[in-house]
C-alpha cells in the first residue's frame, strides 16, 4: 500500500489555470487527500488531432482522475471480481459520440487489473444489436486488449429480483452483474429527449431488461435502480458529449469534444456535473431532482470541493 | 465403380456427397453478418454453380449478376460427363441418398422398381412449364430449385429448430439448477458437478459459435418442414423420387446431357440379365436389366459397374459425343407434350396473376415491406428465389418469408416483420448475399437514402395518445441522425383534473426510412402504438401518396 502512495502523482491546479504543478506526495497528507468524493480532469493541452493522441489523452485524463480520487486500490480490492458498465448501446463510432469512449474504458480495466482484481467484466444491455455496438463501439476490442472479459449479455440469463423500490418492483437484472465486488459505472454524457441528459443513473439501466417501461417515469425509475445498484464508483465520461439528438445520435454537429473525465462516488453530484456540462441546470432534470428527494446524494457538486485536474 | 480398367469403391462417392452436404450446411451456418465487413461472396457458392438460376433469371429479367456465369462450369461438366452433380455433388440429392439408404433397412427391396419409367419425363414437362413462365417474367419454380429448397428447409426450418431445442434445453436446466454464485440452489449435483457444468458450456458453444443471433425463428416454417418431409418420405416409394420425377435442375442437367463422354458399357456376352445393375441404380436410368440406358436420367452414381459381379457392366470414355456407339436412349419429349407444358405454365402464371398482389402495379400490401435494394416487385419477383439467405443473413431475424402477402407467386420471398426485427441502419447483409442480387448490393451511403415504408403512430394504441404517459421509446431508437420521429409537447388533463405535459410522438415522412425499429422496441408487444407500412416506398414510384414538405414553405396555410 505505502509503495503505491508513494508512486502516486497528484497534480493541483493553480486558481488562475495557468498550467499545472506535479507534486509528488508524501506518505500521510495524500491518506487523507485519497477519501475525495469528487474529482474532475480536464484537458487543457492541444486538441488531440490523431487517433493515437486521443487514446493518450484519454488514458492520461482517466488514470489521473483515479489518481485524485485517490486510486484505484481505494475501490478494488485484490482478488475482487470488477464489473465495468459503459455505455454500449448504439451502433455508432467513437466520432458520434454515442457510446462510452474506449479508451477511457481499456484504461480501467487496465488499473483495475493493476489494483489487484481476480477478473475484470465489460458488458452492457445495448439498445441496439450487441454483436455491432460492441464492436462498432471498438469498446470490445480495446477492453479485451487491456485484458478484460467482454461479456455479451444473455438475455435468457436475466433474473427476475425484487428490488423494493417505489415505482419498480421485479425486474429482470442480470446476475453476473449484481455478484461482481466493484460495479464501475462509466456513461457518457448525452442529450436524452425525454430525460433530458443520459449520464450515470441513466446508465444503469443496461442491467435490466423490459427497460422501455422505464420510460413512462423515468425519474422514479432511475431512482429506484440507482438505490438498488448502490454506487461506489462512476466516471462521467465528456471526452465527447452529445448535445442534441440523443441518445443515439449520427450526427458529428451534435457532437463536441470536452476532453473531460468526471469520477467519483456521489452520483448525483457526478450527474448534475454532466447536466452543466450538456448546458443544463441539474435542477431541471428529473432524476437529478428525485435522486436528492430521496437522498441519494447532493446536485450541489461544488460542495463537495471537487478536486479539479488541468492536464496538458 | 468402375471406369474403364479404374477401379473405386463405393465409399469414395459417399464421402464426396457426405463432404459437399456437410460444407453445404456449415455455409449456412457461415451465413451471417459481422459488424465489421460484409458476410463474404463465397456463402452463396452452391447457388453460383447452378445453372438454372442463371437460365431462369436470365429469360425472367433479362439480365444476370455476372457471378451466376460460375454455373457455366456445371454445364460443362455435365455436357461431358453426365450429371454428376447431382449424384455426387447436390447436398438435396445425398439427402436423398440417406433417406433411400435408410428406406433399404427397413423395407423389402423387392418391391423396389429401379427400371426407367415414361413418369421420369415428368421433370423435363414442368421444366419447360417454369421456363414458359419465366418469359413473362415469372421465376417461379426457382423456388423448387434443389439447392434452394434444402437452403430453405435449412436455414428456416432446421436451423431453428435444433436452435430451440438447445436453447431451451440449456435453459430448462439453468432455471432448475442456475450453480451462479450466491443464487446457487443445485438440487441435481452428482460431486462436484451440476447439470450446468455440462449444459452451459455446450449452450455457450453453441450461442457464442454458432447461432448468429438468439431464438431465431420463421414464419410458415410449417410449411418448409411438411415439403421436406414428403420429399424425403417419398423415397419409401421411389428411391430418389424427386431427382427421378420433379427436380427441374436436374431435368435441365438431364437435357445437358444427352450426349456425354462418360457413357456406360454393357457386354451383352458376359450379362445374365440378373437385374443386381438397376437394383443399385440412383436414377433409374434403364429401361431393364443392363439395357436401354439413358444418360439424361443417369446420376452417374456408378454403382451398376460396382455390383456387376461378371464385370460386364462398365463406365469408360468416348473421344467425340457423336459416337454412335455405345448406344445412349433419348429423353423421349414429345414435341406435342412440350407445347402442352409451356401452355401449362402459362396458364398456371396467368392463375397467379388473377390476384391482386400478382398485380403489383395498382395494389400494394401494407405489411409487404421488402429489404432495401429490392426493385419494383414485379422485378423483384423476376429474380428472387426465395432461398432464404438474406433471412438467414439478417442480424435482427425481422427478414421473414412471406407465405401470402406477397401472393403464391411471391411465396417464401422476403419480407421484413418489425414486431420481429427490424431493418438495421447499418446494415446492408442481404444484398450481398443474394445469389441473383433480387435485392441488390448496396453502399451504406445508398441505403441510408432509402425508403422501405413509412411509420405511423396509432393514436388508439400508443401509449401517450392513450393513457397520457410519457413513452417515446420510439423517439430515442429512431437510428435517422437528425430524427425522423419527433415530439410535439401537448398539455393533458388527468383524471383528478391536474394536467400534465406529455411528449407526442410524431412522425416526418421525409425523413422516415421505414426501418421499423419503432415498431419492434414499442412496449406494446401485442399491437404496436406505431406500425410501418408499406407507404412510400422508394422503389414503388407510384406508392407515394405523401407529398415532401417544401424547405422553407412549412408554414404555408392549406389550401
Amino acid at each position: 500500500m505505502a509503495e503505491g502512495l508513494n508512486r502516486r502523482e497528484f497534480l493541483v491546479c493553480s486558481a488562475a489555470g495557468v498550467g499545472t504543478l506535479s507534486l509528488a506526495s508524501p506518505g500521510l497528507g495524500s491518506l487523507l487527500e485519497s477519501q475525495a468524493q469528487m474529482a474532475i480532469a480536464r484537458w487543457t493541452g492541444p486538441v488531440p488531432a490523431s487517433l493515437s493522441e486521443e487514446q493518450k489523452v484519454a488514458a492520461k485524463l482517466t488514470e489521473q482522475v483515479m489518481e485524485a480520487l485517490g486510486g484505484m486500490r481505494r475501490f478494488v480490492k485484490p482478488g475482487a471480481v470488477v464489473w465495468i458498465k459503459p455505455n454500449i448501446a448504439w451502433d455508432r463510432t467513437r466520432e458520434q459520440a454515442a457510446n462510452t469512449n474506449p479508451d477511457v474504458v481499456a484504461t480501467l480495466v487496465r488499473l483495475c487489473l493493476d489494483a489487484g482484481a481476480k477478473r475484470v467484466k465489460v458488458g452492457d444491455n445495448p439498445c441496439d444489436l450487441a454483436q455491432k455496438t460492441y464492436v462498432v463501439s471498438g469498446i470490445a476490442e480495446a477492453a479485451k486488449k487491456a485484458g478484460a472479459e467482454v461479456v455479451y449479455l444473455d438475455r435468457e440469463r436475466f433474473r427476475e429480483v425484487n428490488i423494493k423500490g417505489e415505482r419498480l418492483k421485479a425486474i429482470p437484472i442480470y446476475p453476473e452483474i449484481m455478484e461482481a465486488d466493484l460495479v464501475i459505472n462509466v456513461p457518457i454524457a448525452k442529450h436524452h429527449r425525454l430525460a433530458t441528459a443520459t449520464l450515470c443513473m441513466k446508465n444503469y439501466m443496461g442491467v435490466v431488461e423490459k427497460r422501455q417501461l422505464f420510460h413512462q417515469d423515468i425519474p422514479t425509475s432511475l431512482a429506484d435502480i440507482t438505490r438498488f445498484m448502490r454506487p461506489q464508483l462512476c466516471l462521467l465520461d465528456c471526452t465527447r458529449i452529445m448535445l442534441a439528438n440523443g441518445p443515439k445520435g449520427g450526427r458529428l454537429e451534435d457532437v463536441e469534444a470536452k476532453w473531460t473525465l468526471a469520477a467519483g462516488t456521489d452520483i448525483v453530484a457526478l450527474d448534475a456535473f454532466g447536466a452543466e456540462m450538456l448546458r443544463r441546470k441539474p435542477a431541471e432534470i428529473g432524476s437529478i431532482k428525485k435522486a436528492v428527494e430521496v437522498g441519494l446524494g447532493t446536485m450541489d457538486y461544488r460542495s463537495l470541493k471537487p478536486k479539479e485536474l488541468a492536464l496538458s | 465403380m468402375k471406369i474403364g480398367s479404374l477401379t473405386l469403391p463405393r465409399w469414395v462417392r459417399r464421402v464426396v456427397q457426405i463432404g459437399f452436404l456437410i460444407l453445404f450446411l456449415w455455409m449456412v451456418l457461415a451465413t451471417w453478418a459481422p459488424a465489421d465487413r460484409l458476410p463474404g461472396t463465397w456463402l452463396k457458392g452452391f447457388f453460383l454453380a447452378d445453372p438454372l438460376l442463371l437460365v431462369l433469371t436470365g429469360i425472367a429479367a433479362r439480365d444476370v449478376p455476372l457471378l451466376l456465369f460460375w454455373s457455366l462450369i456445371t454445364v460443362v461438366v455435365t455436357v461431358l460427363l453426365g450429371r454428376i452433380f447431382c449424384g455426387w455433388i447436390c447436398p438435396l440429392g445425398t439427402v436423398h441418398s440417406l433417406a433411400g439408404w435408410a428406406f433399404d433397412k427397413v423395407q423389402s427391396r423387392a418391391k423396389r422398381r429401379d427400371t426407367y419409367t415414361g413418369w421420369q419425363k415428368a421433370k423435363y414437362y414442368l421444366l419447360v412449364a417454369g421456363l414458359a413462365m419465366a418469359l413473362l417474367g415469372g421465376h417461379w419454380i426457382s423456388i423448387f430449385d434443389p439447392l434452394v429448397l434444402l437452403y430453405r428447409t435449412a436455414a428456416t426450418a432446421i436451423y431453428p429448430a435444433f436452435q430451440w431445442a438447445v436453447e431451451q434445453g440449456a435453459h430448462s436446466v439453468f432455471q432448475a439448477d442456475p450453480h451462479v454464485g450466491p443464487m446457487e440452489v443445485g438440487p441435481v449435483r452428482i460431486g462436484p458437478f451440476h447439470l450446468t457444468s455440462l449444459s452451459e458450456p455446450v449452450y455457450q458453444f453453441f450461442r457464442d459459435h454458432v447461432f448468429s443471433i438468439p431464438k431465431q425463428a420463421f414464419l410458415g416454417a410449417g410449411v418448409v418442414w411438411l415439403v421436406f418431409v414428403l420429399m424425403v418420405a417419398a423415397n419409401g416409394y421411389r428411391r430418389r423420387f424427386w431427382c427421378r420425377y420433379l427436380c427441374p435442375l436436374g431435368a435441365l442437367l438431364g437435357l445437358l446431357a444427352r450426349w456425354p463422354l462418360l457413357r456406360r458399357v454393357v457386354h451383352q456376352e458376359g450379362c445374365t440379365q440378373c437385374g443386381v445393375c438397376t437394383t443399385a441404380c440412383h436414377g433409374a436410368s434403364a429401361a431393364a436389366a443392363g439395357q436401354g440406358w439413358r444418360p439424361s436420367e443417369c446420376l452417374m452414381c456408378l454403382n451398376c459397374s460396382g455390383v456387376c459381379i461378371r464385370q460386364s457392366c462398365t463406365f469408360r470414355l468416348v473421344s467425340l459425343p457423336w459416337k454412335k456407339e455405345p448406344r445412349l436412349e433419348p429423353v423421349g419429349l414429345s414435341r406435342r407434350g412440350l407445347l402442352w407444358s409451356a401452355l401449362g405454365g402459362l396458364a398456371a402464371l396467368a392463375a397467379m396473376r388473377a390476384t391482386p398482389q400478382g398485380r403489383a402495379k395498382d395494389y400494394y400490401h401494407p405489411r409487404l415491406i421488402r429489404p432495401p435494394g429490392a426493385g419494383p416487385e414485379p422485378e423483384f419477383l423476376a429474380r428472387c428465389t426465395g432461398c432464404g439467405m438474406c433471412m438467414k443473413v439478417c442480424p435482427t431475424g425481422g427478414l421473414q418469408p412471406a407465405i401470402t402477402e406477397a401472393g403464391l407467386e411471391g411465396i417464401f420471398t422476403p419480407r421484413l416483420v418489425p414486431l420481429i426485427g427490424h431493418c438495421d441502419y447499418n446494415c446492408t447483409a442481404c444484398g450481398h448475399v443474394c445469389p441473383t442480387e433480387a435485392i441488390r448490393p448496396l453502399s451504406l451511403e445508398e441505403k441510408h437514402q432509402i425508403k422501405i415504408g413509412l411509420a405511423a403512430f396509432d393514436p388508439t394504441r400508443c401509449i401517450p395518445y392513450v393513457y397520457g404517459r410519457n413513452c417515446i421509446v420510439c423517439e430515442e431508437h429512431c437510428p435517422v441522425p437528425d430524427k425522423a420521429i419527433y415530439c410535439v409537447e401537448q398539455q393533458i388533463q388527468l383524471r383528478n383534473g391536474q394536467s400534465r405535459t406529455v411528449l407526442m410522438p410524431r412522425v416526418d415522412p421525409d425523413k422516415c426510412i421505414g426501418c421499423g425499429v419503432c415498431e419492434h422496441v414499442c412496449p406494446l408487444d401485442d399491437q404496436p402504438g406505431v406500425r410501418v407500412l408499406s407507404t412510400n416506398e422508394t422503389r414503388h414510384e407510384r406508392h407515394q401518396p405523401i407529398v415532401p414538405e417544401v424547405p422553407g414553405q412549412e408554414d404555408l396555410p392549406y389550401g
